[in-house]
């Protein structure tokens, strides 16, 4: 066919156009699938090898010079039946594939890993069947001591020495043990305690810990960070105090309240009228679990947290019974 | 713990109204989680953490508001001197103290001619602010000085000591004591007792005995004030399943001193209050301890917290909370700490203390800088990138616990290579032992949630699973899937309901291991429902077509579960995430379908194995591209379209070149596989 006829043509039918309906005809014509652009690219194959060449790049300039006089004459059409289309429905639903969703356990983690990935500090996990040295005696917790109360502990049937962790902080144990300062590390993970199930007690649930150790840091670095963290997940304009606590493994050692998320700090049922929740425990590593792991308190500092993920999601979220996150609920796991 | 406010005030001026107080005591470390008004007086209810016993009495608490705010603590005023615990005088009594490991020290005070009869007012009021029920003025003695002296004390009737003699002991195998609340205990030699030559007459630290309580016709009384081993104490408490608050007290540590002082305040309540008269005392074993000395220096202090507090500061917060203080040097201070202190034994447990006081919120907020070592990439973050296929492919994640009981894994019908980790101490037989496997856990969910009306549940969980080894558990991490129910999508002609099936499944995983780059994917049918998932010939997962005699155990009727387990630890150590660009085809290529009903005993692997042996090598690809079942097809066989793409990378092919090729396809499905074509 004669290419130059069919320029023609094509001026002739665009300058015939008058709406929207006729161009796109007209582009279903010329540039549709069974449209004479394809019909003369399917015919490359069937011409001799020596015109090949030629013809294709006529037929590229063909349409590239069609598509731009069709956008054009797009451009200056009015379009008066534009936002009219008598066949559908906007009202109807949507064609989409559904999306599953993370648990929102992971979403948390993810999140609060995140920010701290944002600081420079790294994630590191620990196994869940530990060492009673890591869980205790290596972190400054004695054998017989009160102290243990609070870590009350699942211990192995067959397996002297070894129990299922009650907190995350043997992990700092196995870092330190394995390599020198400077670290900042958080680790996330699932830990167990013998406590009776209700709506705020379960006998799994997960940590997040976290530890800083280098040569100067201080306890205002404590503050400066844990601050950082805790706005960035409960917003900038939440209130919060420092208050000291005690842990085994950290001296000075302190609990971090936010003011409370549902009262703004007047009180409620949720801050059981307090004005505030605690939302960590953390505190300046005790100089004892660095002789254990073989650091030397004169020459390093640092300090370590940890919090409770499913209180974090609690307190986001709005939940209020912690079985809740176990039962794996669709109507539960789909709102988040 | 309670004090009230008005008690505080006997040992220190408080300017600060309770409300005001109970905030300061909380951002000093005592944590007020109560303050009621009750009877003129305010009583706060303070959670005391365990390093710090001596903040279980009102002189603790009172000399913390006297740190705090700078008013000075007054000292307990005593007639009689200390000194007269160890007085003359004939002394009718044998203590003998078994072992000086439990009982460090013993002190036994005797009043005689008392008057047992109601506590006066004013020390009812007093105790039962504190929840505190009064008994008689003796009893309630020893518990005013308990409260207010953090010593638990106790009062033994004097005339109803066999031969009046105290043994400090262990108890005897299934020895039996009839404590003061009634109950028959039956003890054993891990606790420790307070006897006379006949029998147990107290369970030493935690609750006295009925035989020897002192009642309204009590004359003579024997006031003990000891003190033992917390670990026994501990272990004792524990293990008769007894709280008091005496035991609360000894399990965190006392000290000798408190010991004589409360015995002597005490015994002079008592002559007060009961008309008794004194009659000796006397106690057993020394307790010298060194007092800590701690040298702190202020650089450290400072350098420790970020903070510029000036050596008068600390020396003057050291001192208001019982250290004795002297300035060694510009930086240096000499502290030592008092004897109800024995946590204070490193500089930074000084350090602590300052800042305490000082207050946290005067500490500035800094920001250190942080060196990082992360790696760019860990397994972390392929579990997360696997979650995310997984979500979008519209699975939603589960978690189950890890701790599982056993009849959830007999009822699984799983084969187990061994009996799993059992828990030493569970609470209920559902943390029974750590579980070998997830599935059982899903199939679970999925029984929930049919139970709760929802028709098409696909979920999945990573986690741990734990085996037994000789000396180790070992932990692995592990993929599980679990697909039940139909499948509903919108398509422009309105709802299609789709029964799943284990296609979806296959879908599922092999979307996930395509997306995680493993390109040599392989199924291999196992008895038992069971499909392994073969990558370079290793197995790194199964799936499984539930059997309805497994559905039914889990309540789960007329429908079909699909499950599937990946080992993740096994995956990560073939796991390549080198992406690599392969060209674009240069030339266009051919496509041909092919349409046919076919058998459907043969399999489909085989059949796309001959034709991709016919067609090579122009045949780049053959694979299915519809499949139908239905009216139009004869029972046993289903309708194939399988798409054969032909394409030679240098250079465009011609029809002339691929028919042959693809005839000689069709004639092969002809004659091999007896195919109609259509």
């Amino acid at each position: 066919m004669d290419l130059n006829s069919i320029q023609a043509q094509i001026d002739s039918d665009l300058a015939g156009v008058i709406n929207a309906a006729a161009l796109a005809e007209l582009r279903l014509k010329y540039l549709g699938r069974k449209g004479l652009i394809a019909e003369l690219t399917g015919s490359i194959p069937g011409l001799p090898v020596e015109q090949r060449g030629v013809f294709g790049k006529t037929v590229n300039a063909l349409k590239s010079r069609l598509m731009s006089l069709l956008a054009e004459k797009e451009k200056n059409l009015i379009h008066p039946d534009k936002v009219v289309n008598n066949s559908l429905d906007i009202g109807m639903p949507g064609i989409a594939q559904l999306l599953g969703s993370r648990h929102p356990i992971t979403q948390i983690i993810d999140e609060i890993c995140l920010i701290f990935n944002r600081m420079g500090f790294s994630v590191v996990q620990g196994p869940e069947v530990e060492t009673e040295y890591n869980n205790f005696t290596g972190l400054n917790i004695p054998l017989e001591h009160p102290s243990r109360d609070a870590f009350d502990t699942f211990y192995l049937k067959n397996y002297s020495r070894l129990l299922l962790r009650s907190h995350t902080s043997p992990a700092q144990v196995r870092v330190m043990k394995q390599q020198p300062p400077p670290l900042a590390v958080v680790v996330p993970g699932r830990v167990y305690r013998p406590d009776a199930v209700d709506a705020s007690h379960l006998f799994m649930f997960h940590q997040i810990e976290g530890f800083l150790v280098d040569e100067n840091i201080r306890f205002s670095d404590l503050k400066g960070i844990l601050e950082l963290f805790a706005r960035s997940v409960f917003g900038k304009k939440i209130r919060m105090r420092f208050r000291p606590h005690f842990f085994p493994f950290t001296e000075p050692s302190v609990e971090v309240d936010i003011s409370c998320i549902m009262c703004k700090g007047t009180g409620c049922p949720v801050c059981g009228r307090k004005g505030w929740l605690e939302i960590l425990g953390a505190g300046m590593i005790h100089p004892n679990v660095f002789k254990q792991v073989g650091y030397d308190p004169n020459l390093y500092r640092g300090f370590a947290f940890g919090m409770g993920v499913e209180r974090i999601a609690m307190l986001k979220y709005g939940i209020n019974d912690i079985r809740l996150f176990f039962e794996n609920d669709l109507r539960f796991l789909k709102q988040f | 713990m309670k004090v009230t406010y008005r008690w505080l005030k006997d040992f220190v001026d408080i300017r600060l109204s309770p409300v005001k107080l109970a905030d300061k005591l909380t951002m000093a470390g005592l944590e007020v989680v109560g303050l009621e008004k009750k009877d003129g007086d305010f009583v706060l209810e303070i959670e005391i953490t365990s390093n710090r016993p001596d903040w279980l009495s009102i002189i603790g608490v009172a000399r913390e508001v006297s740190a705090i705010t700078g008013a000075k603590l007054k000292k307990l005023k005593l007639q009689s001197a200390l000194a007269s615990a160890c007085a003359g005088g004939s002394w009718p009594l044998a203590v003998t103290v078994a072992n000086k490991q439990d009982c460090p020290f013993y002190s036994a005070r005797i009043i005689s001619n008392l008057k047992v009869k109601p506590s006066p007012s004013w020390l009812v009021k007093r105790l039962e602010a504190l929840g505190c029920r009064p008994v008689n003025n003796v009893v309630d003695i020893t518990n005013y000085y308990l409260f207010e002296l953090g010593h638990p004390l106790h009062a033994f009737d004097l005339d109803k000591l066999c031969q009046k003699s105290i043994l400090v002991r262990r108890a005897k195998v299934d020895e039996k004591i009839i404590t003061l609340d009634g109950q028959t205990r039956v003890l054993s030699p891990e606790t420790l007792v307070i006897a006379d030559l006949q029998q147990a007459i107290a369970i030493a630290g935690i609750m006295g005995g009925q035989q020897t309580e002192v009642t309204d016709k009590t004359c003579n009384i024997l006031l003990e004030s000891a003190v033992f081993n917390p670990v026994l104490i501990r272990r004792a408490k524990q293990k008769l399943g007894i709280s008091s608050e005496s035991a609360y007290r000894f399990e965190r540590g006392v000290n000798c001193q408190a010991a004589l002082q409360a015995s002597a305040a005490a015994q002079e309540l008592i002559v007060k209050l009961a008309c008794g008269r004194s009659a000796g005392s006397r106690s057993f074993g020394k307790i010298n301890i060194l007092p800590t000395v701690i040298q702190l220096d202020l650089v450290y202090l400072n350098k420790t917290l970020g903070t510029d507090i000036s050596r008068h500061c600390v020396k003057q917060i050291l001192s208001r909370l019982g250290c004795q203080v002297k300035m060694k040097s510009k930086n240096l201070l000499t502290v030592q700490a008092p004897s109800f202190r024995p946590d204070l034994k490193l500089p930074v447990d000084l350090v602590e203390e300052v800042a305490r006081i000082h207050g946290y919120s005067e500490i500035p907020q800094t920001i250190p800088a942080i060196k990082p070592k992360r790696e760019i990439l860990d397994q972390r973050d392929i579990v997360g990138n696997i979650k995310n296929i997984l979500s979008g492919l519209g699975l939603d994640e589960a978690i189950t616990y890890s701790l599982v009981d056993r009849e959830l894994l007999e009822k699984s019908g799983l084969v187990l290579p061994a009996d799993p980790v059992e828990i030493l101490n569970p609470l209920s037989k559902e943390q029974a032992v750590l579980r070998p496997a997830l599935l059982p856990s899903l199939m679970r969910v999925l029984a929930h949630n049919l139970d709760h009306q929802q028709d098409q549940i696909s979920i999945f969980e990573i986690a741990n699973v734990f085996s037994g080894r000789l000396k180790t558990v070992c932990e692995e991490l592990r993929l599980g899937i679990a697909l039940c129910g139909t499948k509903s999508s919108f398509t422009q002609q309105g709802l299609v309901r789709d029964e799943i099936t284990l296609l979806h499944l296959k879908g599922i995983i092999e979307t996930l291991l395509a997306r995680l780059g493993f390109k040599n994917l392989d199924w291999s049918p196992q008895p038992d429902n069971k499909i392994n998932i073969i990558i370079d010939q290793q197995p790194i997962g199964f799936m499984l077509d539930i059997n309805p005699q497994v559905t039914s155990a889990f309540d789960i009727k007329n429908r079909r579960v699909f499950l599937a387990q990946i080992n993740l630890d096994q995956l990560f150590k073939i796991i390549d995430l080198k992406k690599r660009f392969s060209e674009l085809p240069k030339y266009p290529g051919i496509t041909r379908d092919i349409s046919f009903v076919i058998n459907e005993n043969i399999l489909v692997q085989e059949l796309l194995r001959a034709i991709e042996g016919k067609g090579a090598p122009l045949l780049s690809q053959a694979r299915i591209v519809d499949y139908y079942q239905g009216k139009q097809i004869p029972a046993g066989s289903r309708g194939l379209t399988v798409s054969c793409v032909y394409r030679l990378a240098e250079r465009t092919l011609t029809e002339e070149e691929v028919a042959p090729v693809h005839n000689n396809i069709c004639s092969l499905l002809k004659e091999r596989f007896g195919l109609t074509l259509r």
